[in-house]
């Protein structure tokens, strides 16, 4: 055994040659990582913002803004049809030393949220003059811009569609309908809408027999949309992007506004929020992007992708086929009471999806 | 001293890194405005909903854990021992489930079975819809993450039985035939690496959330997270992710009874001798076309489902416009993770062999425990522990990611090597010892070298966990520096469905060229032994 270690110790083994390699690449890869590690300047001329709109959506405005701006924008995105855990819980995990200037959420509950739990600040841009006072914060904690609608997808193979949300509790339809997982997204927040504008009665009326009806439960809107395009169900409610999309993709499907007759409930709208976070480290840039985000040239450039939002600002050129705002019966509601019906009605939902 | 002093750094490791951010979270859980508030604790333990997640958790868990330890340990002799035809296309084949995020597979096999998907060329569709609906059930879970935890099983077996001394398997081949070596011989000395194998895939199972997620199959991790993305409450994920914790450490108790008492019973050569390699003769080809026929059903065919999508003009321009960055960092990330868990992993596992110091048990159970509960709820621990006006430099940058990365898989690193470790035989540096060689010689001249090919399944097991990791990273990630499994995640969404399956590809090419060229290490031999 001596004369191994000597023997070993008089020429570099063969493992400690491996070992030099192995270092050589750790050192490689950690230059590397120096090299792409996202230094930018930390005044104004960074802005890091977090989003929750689709990626394939929200990058190309973020990269816009970049190049008029010479801003370099830092995102984290995060979505909504997956259900990461993402953004929501680390800006309110990050509340004591906030990392994020600006928060760009898919619909205004979470920023109802955050005004809630003391993350966002108030902020009024200039540019959210046009914007209906239904979509905005009354104190200018988050501001509306380019909406969904949530709307019913219909198979085009069904000869006599469905025109209301209630035809989701209608024996006409029994086993023939879904639903997303009511416990996420513009789902919760539209069942939540219901229990504002119903009366939680009435509303919890229509989710028994809507269960009664054997209404089928799906992971998101997006793969409701896709049973729906298969023929596997005959209609689901989604969101207007979610059908756009499969219209877009040549799916047999075609879009409802729902309940858009004289007296009816009419169609939840979901606009995109934008929030400034409290005590955010680049106030400037962020403020700069939220007037950005808040303008008519990001709600036409959102109506013209393939999410095709609705602009919220009257006289935004939009594709063919693509109704304003004006001329869609909307449901009216108040969104802070929304996002509060939320948040008490989860015991309930949990229960009704079969979570308890 | 010396040895002290770095086996002492690779406790802080995990301390400060895993435990510290746990011990957070469980802290806030139990306290509300200073006050003691056990409210989440009482509903968790009040909810009839427990036990069936708790069964449904235990149940999934162990019908992989079965399936994957079965499956895995006949490919690791076919593949590993035998001289079978095409067997590194084969390993790289089995092994392609494991290099993607498991939540990708699941889509995958969906999109197999979807109605106009790839097996609508060859079943017919009442068939079809049959088996998709099978899929989102606990077959169909169990299948989608047996054949993704399969090449952990077949790969570390692999390495195992590389390590049983050729002149034991010589010696017992001369009165008696393979099949008696194998069954008498190899397998009980490889036996506590298996044992290690299904408790490694039981308790990946027990913490996945993805796949049981996508299929609504409910388990403990989908109600973690339902806690965190429905209602974030934070105190009450954390108390749904403690029964994970809780069935994690009596597993470790188990094996701690089980197989630490009895030792390992492998023995490693000072010097390599290769391993011995079975000639299975006129039964070479049949073996070889039943295993390309599993593979092609569990492996392939999802992937063929993704490719066939991801075929369209022009989408090798956009993959690579989406997914090149991400891939670079997704790399580097797993690089660095991969060796700092390699070196932790190695030092870690000598102190629990030698009970080095006094708190080696509490390494063991707080990488097992960090290593089974939900990365959403240790990310969680890591912002709130490490986002402070102190801590700036740290936090907002890919060292997040990395802390994160050696908190979660230290465990993988740290029982790789201990099963390494506990092949060579104390005497050997004890000897060493006695001629005057200090620590670090004896670490550097004998440990290493008989170690080596543990270290190389170390790193590469090591790098894998990092470069698909999405719990953590996903909460972490600096702005701006997202990883590809984080891109592919967020691109799902709307995203176009060949986009999202070139994505995959990328992923899938990317890393099983690598894996390949480092496990023809493992696979060369040296001897043929009829």
């Amino acid at each position: 055994m001596d004369f191994e270690i000597r023997h070993k110790t008089s020429r570099p083994p063969v493992h400690l040659r491996s070992l030099l390699f192995a270092l050589a690449l750790v050192l490689s890869a950690l230059s590397v990582a120096g090299c792409s590690k996202e230094q930018g300047p930390q005044g104004e001329k960074t802005v890091v913002v977090y989003v929750s709109e689709d990626q394939v959506f929200s990058q190309p405005v973020l990269k816009e803004f970049e190049k008029r701006t010479g801003i370099r924008v830092r995102a984290v995105y995060d979505t909504e049809e997956t259900k990461s855990t993402g953004v929501m819980n680390r800006l309110l995990a990050e509340k004591d030393n906030p990392q994020a200037d600006v928060y760009w959420a898919n619909e205004p509950i979470r920023a109802q949220v955050l005004k809630q739990e003391g993350v966002a600040e108030s902020y009024v841009s200039e540019n959210a003059r046009g914007i209906p006072p239904l979509f905005k914060d009354p104190d200018g904690y988050w501001t509306g811009f380019s909406a969904r609608a949530r709307v019913l997808i219909v198979n085009k193979g069904v000869k006599e569609e469905p025109r209301s949300i209630f035809d989701l509790a209608s024996s006409r339809w029994k086993g023939r309908a879904v639903i997303a997982n009511p416990l996420f997204g513009t789902t919760t927040a539209h069942i939540a809408a219901l229990f504002t504008v119903l009366g939680d009665e009435k509303a919890r009326a229509f989710m028994e027999s809507m269960k009664e009806n054997q209404v089928a439960i799906s992971t998101s809107n997006g793969e409701s949309a896709d049973f729906v395009a298969s023929g596997r169900y005959d209609f689901s409610l989604v969101d207007s992007d979610d059908a756009v999309n499969r219209i877009r993709q040549g799916r047999p499907v075609r879009m409802v506004y729902p309940d858009q007759g004289k007296g009816e409930l009419g169609c939840f709208i979901v606009p995109n929020v934008v929030v400034l976070i409290k005590g955010c480290p680049h106030p400037k840039a962020a403020r700069k992007l939220i007037d950005y985000l808040l303008s008519k040239e990001v709600e036409r450039q959102l109506a013209f992708a393939d999410c095709a939002q609705i602009p919220l600002h009257k006289g935004v050129e939009m594709p063919r086929g693509m109704k304003p705002l004006e001329d869609i019966r909307i449901m009216k509601v108040d969104y802070a009471k929304v996002a509060t019906k939320m948040l008490e009605i989860q015991p309930f939902l949990r229960e009704w999806a079969g979570l308890k | 001293m010396t040895a002290r002093i770095f086996l002492w750094a690779a406790a802080l490791v995990i301390f400060v890194a895993g435990l510290l951010p746990l011990f957070f979270m469980v802290g806030a859980s139990l306290f509300s405005n200073g006050n003691l508030n056990l409210a989440p604790y009482h509903e968790l333990f009040h909810s009839g909903r427990q036990l069936l997640l708790l069964k449904n958790s235990l149940a999934l868990s162990a019908l992989v854990a079965v399936i994957a330890t079965t499956l895995g340990v006949c490919l690791a002799i076919l593949l590993g021992k035998c001289n079978l035809p095409s067997r590194s296309v084969l390993i790289f084949a089995f092994t392609i489930p494991f290099l993607v995020p498991p939540y990708i597979f699941a889509l995958a096999w969906n999109e197999a079975l979807t109605p106009g998907g790839i097996l609508s060329l060859l079943v017919p569709e009442p068939w079809l819809e049959g088996l998709q609906a099978g899929l989102f059930t606990i077959w169909g879970a169990a299948l989608v993450m047996s054949t993704v935890y399969l090449p952990v099983v077949m790969l570390l077996v692999m390495a195992f039985l590389h390590t049983v001394k050729p002149g034991v398997e010589e010696a017992a081949r001369l009165c008696t035939p393979w099949h008696g070596v194998l069954t008498r011989v190899t397998l009980p000395l490889v036996l506590p690496g298996i044992a290690f194998c299904f408790l490694l895939v039981f308790v990946l199972t027990l913490g996945e959330y993805s796949v049981p997620s996508y299929l609504r199959y409910p388990v403990y991790p989908v109600e973690a997270f339902t806690q965190f993305s429905a209602m974030y409450d934070f105190k009450a994920a954390t108390a749904a992710s403690l029964p994970i914790g809780a069935v994690a450490l009596i597993v470790l108790l188990v094996e701690i009874v089980l197989l630490y008492k009895k030792g390992t019973g492998l023995e490693v050569q000072p010097h390599a001798q290769g391993f011995l390699t079975i000639d299975l003769g006129r039964f070479a080809w049949p073996f070889a076309i039943i295993l390309w026929g599993i593979c092609v059903v569990v492996v392939l065919l999802p992937i063929l489902a993704l490719f066939y999508r991801a075929m369209t003009p022009g989408i090798l321009e956009d993959v690579l416009e989406i997914g090149a960055r991400p891939l670079v960092r997704s790399l580097v990330f797993a690089i660095i993770g991969g060796s700092i868990l390699t070196v932790t992993g190695f030092l870690a596992a000598y102190l629990i062999k030698n009970r080095a110091i006094w708190s080696w048990w509490l390494v063991d159970m707080s990488s097992f425990l960090l290593f089974a509960i939900p990365g959403a709820v240790l990310a969680i621990g890591l912002i709130q522990l490490w986002n402070t006006r102190w801590t700036g430099s740290i936090y907002g940058t890919m060292w997040m990611v990395i802390i994160g990365y050696v908190a979660r898989y230290y465990f993988v690193a740290t029982r790789i090597m201990l099963v390494q470790l506990g092949a060579i035989s104390k005497s050997m540096e004890e000897a060493a010892q006695l001629a005057g060689a200090g620590w670090i010689q004896r670490v550097a001249y004998i440990l290493v070298p008989l170690s080596r090919k543990g270290l190389l399944a170390a790193w590469l097991c090591s790098f894998l966990f990092c470069l698909r990791d999405i719990d953590i990273t996903m909460l972490v990630y600096p702005p701006g520096a997202d990883t590809l499994p984080v891109r592919i995640f967020t691109v799902m969404a709307n995203g176009r469905p060949e986009v999202v399956a070139g994505l995959c590809m990328l992923m899938v090419a990317s890393v099983t060229l690598p894996a390949t060229f480092l496990w023809r290490h493992f696979t060369s031999s040296k001897k043929v032994m009829p």
